[in-house]
């Protein structure tokens, strides 16, 4: 597993893999995201922080149209959708899941599948892989999530943290061009978490882009590059991870950090 | 007489009878589980009106008590101009009285599998039909296949009920030896032994079926 943290060399910040602008969720009269936007270049590791009800996993789940967004615009590796009253067309809602990998923070691993299966499963369906080459490809990233020896069991054998190994293998496989955690560690005790955190961060040093909303500071701190900071569906501050956060620039960020970290 | 070899005196005649009485069962749940499971997703579809056709036909078919929807179909079919042997109309009414309570048990089957199953579909590509097909029915189909089988129990016992549009199956096999013979206690004794046996082995069946079913749930 990967010990370089915070070697990774800064990723340039023309190729913009990420352009959200101007997101904006609405239940009802209910304003949940307001005027979001978030540039991430291709690399890029970002932490979605904030207290509960800020709109970080709705913010995410928006980015993949798990959830409609009321207004804005998403592009992402090349998929772009304008977000409004009506569903986009399927082709470019498509595109827009096909690049984009998610992890759940309850696993969603397909209870009645193996593991090969919930890997494989979906490269053949989707990119129309032959059985042998999507087992090629699932027992390496079997190997690379550490857990090749389960390619046979079934998801309630295993751990919580291997369950969530095993998820992101599946996420993987699709080749996606950016990650999305939504809160992948909430589920797991503070042990366990480990593992699936160090998962992560090899991913990190291989240079996939990935979004993350977490309450794992110290990952937030050490692997991604930067911080985005929510509250009240809003940005309350973006930055570089460091600087987020040991000089808060908001008054909210500053409350919020003061306890997590003196817990 | 002595009471086991006047049953196996009856046997012949009876045999025929629980043939009948089991291919109506039989065809009543090939039709009718199909038919409930496609009622159900009709009720969850966002076209309003496959909602109303499946309310239309679950509610009459659970509405109506079997026995009056085989009266109804046997009496104004041949007014309509279709004409269909008994053990048509039979297996037309227990088909839709089987598919009516069976969609209940779908949707309760469907509903029961966790949204965070669909949205980990979606995101793996696996949208619409295929999402359907491969992880949300075979959850669903696990939960609903207990209570489907009792269901089919229960579709076995009602075939009886044929017997009033006079579908030679076996309880009107039973009624004609009774008819001829005047012994209806024992007849009927060994009738209810039939159904009772048959019953007991299937649930036994089922029973195999739910711990089959069950295995990826288990821990070690």
């Amino acid at each position: 597993m990967g010990l370089s943290f915070g070697t990774k060399a800064p990723p340039t910040a023309l190729s913009g893999e990420v352009e959200v602008s101007g997101l904006g969720k609405k239940y009802g009269v209910i304003e949940v995201l307001k005027d979001v936007n978030l540039s991430m270049a291709e690399g890029e590791v970002v932490s979605v922080i904030g207290p509960s009800g800020a709109g970080k996993s709705t913010f995410l789940r928006c980015l993949n149209y798990l959830e409609k967004p009321s207004s804005g615009t998403i592009a992402i590796g090349g998929a772009r959708v304008v977000a409004g009253e009506k569903l986009p067309d399927k082709t470019s809602l498509d595109h827009l899941r096909r690049v984009t990998g998610m992890v759940f923070q309850s696993f969603n691993l397909f209870p009645h599948l193996t593991v090969m299966e919930n890997i494989t499963l979906p490269q053949r369906k989707v990119l129309g892989s032959s059985r042998e080459q999507a087992e090629e490809v699932a027992n390496q990233l079997l190997r690379r999530v550490g857990l090749p020896e389960k390619a046979k069991a079934y998801p309630a054998r295993l751990s919580g943290g291997q369950q969530q190994r095993i998820a992101i293998a599946r996420a993987l496989a699709l080749s996606p061009k950016v990650m999305l955690f939504d809160e992948p560690t909430s589920a797991l005790d503070p042990e366990i978490g480990l593992e699936v955190l160090a998962v992560m961060r090899d991913l990190a040093d291989e240079g996939m882009t990935m979004l993350v909303v977490t309450h794992e500071m110290h990952f937030a701190r050490d692997v991604s590059d930067r911080i985005m900071v929510m509250g009240n569906g809003g940005v309350l501050e973006i930055g570089p991870s460091q600087q987020v956060m040991s000089e808060p620039q908001n008054e909210r960020t500053r409350q919020f950090l003061k306890a997590v970290l003196d817990r | 007489m002595d009471l086991l070899t006047q049953w196996l005196g009856w046997m012949p005649n009876l045999a025929p009878g629980l043939v009948i009485s089991l291919q109506l069962t039989g065809l009543a749940l090939l039709i009718g589980f199909p038919f409930g499971l496609l009622l159900a997703v009709m009720a969850e579809a966002k076209f309003l009106p496959f909602q109303w056709i499946s309310f239309g036909f679950v509610e009459i078919g659970r509405g109506l008590p079997a026995l009056v929807l085989l009266y109804l179909l046997y009496f104004s079919l041949p007014d309509a101009g279709i004409t269909l042997t008994s053990l048509t109309t039979a297996i037309i009414a227990l088909s839709w009285n089987t598919g009516a309570y069976a969609s209940e048990y779908f949707r309760a089957g469907l509903a029961a599998v966790p949204l965070g199953q669909k949205e980990a579909a979606i995101t793996s590509g696996l949208t619409g039909w295929t999402g359907f097909r491969i992880v949300i029915l075979p959850q669903a189909l696990r939960i609903s296949t207990p209570p489907l089988a009792g269901l089919a129990v229960l579709v076995f016992q009602g075939s009886a009920l044929a017997f009033v549009i006079a579908v030679p199956e076996l309880m009107s096999k039973a009624f004609e030896i009774g008819s001829i013979t005047f012994e209806y206690l024992s007849v009927y004794t060994l009738t209810a032994v039939i159904y009772g046996s048959l019953t007991l082995v299937f649930l036994g069946l089922v029973r195999l079926l739910e711990l089959r079913l069950g295995r990826h749930l288990l821990r070690n």
